[in-house]
């Protein structure tokens, strides 16, 4: 629990101070979602249900999204991955890039789907092509890389 | 009941955090209730020192690994003549630092003084951690007496306007973001729009007249309409505008004056809104 706190605090760091730097034409990795995505890969589906929303509460007061925002989705990333990963291996590299670019992908869509519903309309065409697919891409390799380091292989004890 | 429980823990959990997510938004949106706005502000409170921390290291970091790079340049036979010079060098970097920052400080508070408006400085310790809002965290808030709907600038221009403010600090919405409007006026020709940010960073003028008199060049300021933003401060210029065939309006592309990657001091003003605004400040998230 301990480690789990200090990588998220980690991440807000990261986040709001190195990764709009990273940013390629506007797009900057989510490293939130890495984070859950590496704890639900070590975790039962309900820690890392329970970890995603935390998580996902600390991204909103970051940003300027509505609070609950991120925490849904992310839940709900937490919720899938963990359940996938019981069924799929994930040592491999091109395993973990293709999930979290899965994931990052539902992430983005259902962020869409959820400013949708609260009448936060956006172009679906522009933004799906402009915002989540790069975003997708951006965070799929630099989370695949970041969890194949040999030092980040803590992460895999997250929720232990 | 126990045993129920325990084999529909996982469905159990994930509809239990999916509903008090949606609740807590539900809360904020809908009826923009107090509740959700502390949680936030709580939330926000906990890790803001940090990142104010974070960012005086990373300062401190960087001018040790300055001072690292210059010293491993000494030699045996001069390291103290060398040291001395280094110190100098240190001295005169620090000096003209301090310098840069008077320089855009002065300036901003020269902006902020022709409005009558106290004004108060504050560093950018923070930016949006999504791809979704184009927001930034500031080091001042309550304390400083800010205010949510204050203007903040920078010495090119507006930047954009306070919408979460704790003890310490504020997030500050720019004017980039896609919820973003603002009033202005085309300075040449004195037409007034609506500047508004869209998901691609960019920001646009709305409901400007087909026949409105406006080119690629034209500087754009704030209207003062609303009583939010203070009139005249400059915004951007003009660098595209379109009349499409069939279209009541004119599609008119700003180009924001103040660089929001490089942001490292505003000028928050201290004039408060005009009238009861509402909590949500209208269409904005908060």
């Amino acid at each position: 629990m301990s480690i789990l706190l200090l990588a998220l605090l980690g991440v807000c760091l990261l986040q709001s101070t190195v990764a709009h730097r990273l940013a390629i034409g506007g797009v900057q990795p989510d490293l939130f979602l890495v984070l859950v995505f590496g704890l639900s890969l070590s975790t039962r589906p309900e820690l890392a249900t329970v970890g995603g929303f935390l998580i996902g509460l600390y991204q909103d007061s970051l940003s300027g999204a509505p609070l609950g925002l991120n925490a849904f989705t992310l839940s709900l990333i937490g919720f899938l991955v963990s359940q996938l990963s019981r069924q799929v291996k994930t040592a491999e590299l091109a395993t973990r890039f293709a999930l979290l670019f899965l994931a990052a992908i539902a992430s983005g869509l259902t962020t869409l789907l959820v400013l949708r519903f609260f009448q936060v309309f956006r172009p679906v065409a522009s933004t799906i092509l402009w915002t989540v697919l790069p975003g997708a891409i951006y965070t799929a390799i630099l989370g695949a890389c970041l969890l194949a380091l040999p030092r980040l292989r803590w992460m895999r004890g997250l929720g232990r | 009941m126990t045993r129920l429980l325990v084999r529909y823990r996982r469905p159990l959990i994930l509809s239990s955090t999916l509903l008090l997510s949606f609740v807590l938004m539900t809360l904020q949106v809908r009826s923009q209730s107090p509740l959700a706005d502390l949680t936030k502000r709580m939330l926000l409170t906990t890790i803001s020192p940090i990142l104010r921390i974070a960012a005086v290291s990373k300062a401190t970091t960087v001018s040790l690994w300055k001072e690292y790079i210059d010293l491993r340049r000494v030699r045996r036979d001069n390291q103290l003549l060398r040291e001395e010079v280094r110190q100098f060098r240190v001295q005169v970097g620090e000096l003209q630092e301090a310098a840069q920052e008077n320089s855009r400080l002065n300036y901003l508070l020269q902006l902020g003084s022709p409005s009558g408006t106290e004004a108060v400085a504050a560093k950018v310790i923070g930016k949006d951690v999504t791809n979704w809002f184009r927001t930034i965290l500031i080091d001042k808030g309550g304390k400083e007496g800010i205010q949510r709907h204050m203007a903040v600038v920078a010495p090119e221009g507006l930047v954009g306007r306070v919408v979460d403010v704790t003890a310490r600090a504020s997030r500050v919405q720019l004017i980039t973001d896609p919820e973003s409007s603002i009033g202005c006026l085309v300075q040449r020709s004195r037409v007034a729009g609506v500047a508004a940010g869209s998901q691609a960073g960019t920001v646009q003028i709305k409901y400007l007249p087909l026949m409105a008199d406006v080119v690629v060049g034209d500087r754009v300021i704030t209207s003062g309409m609303g009583g939010i933003i203070p009139k005249g401060i400059p915004l951007g210029k003009v660098i595209r505008s379109s009349r499409p065939n069939g279209a009541l309006f004119q599609e008119t592309e700003v180009q924001a004056l103040a660089d929001f990657s490089r942001l490292e001091e505003v000028m928050v003003l201290k004039r408060p809104p005009e009238g009861d605004l509402p909590s949500g400040g209208g269409k904005r998230l908060p």
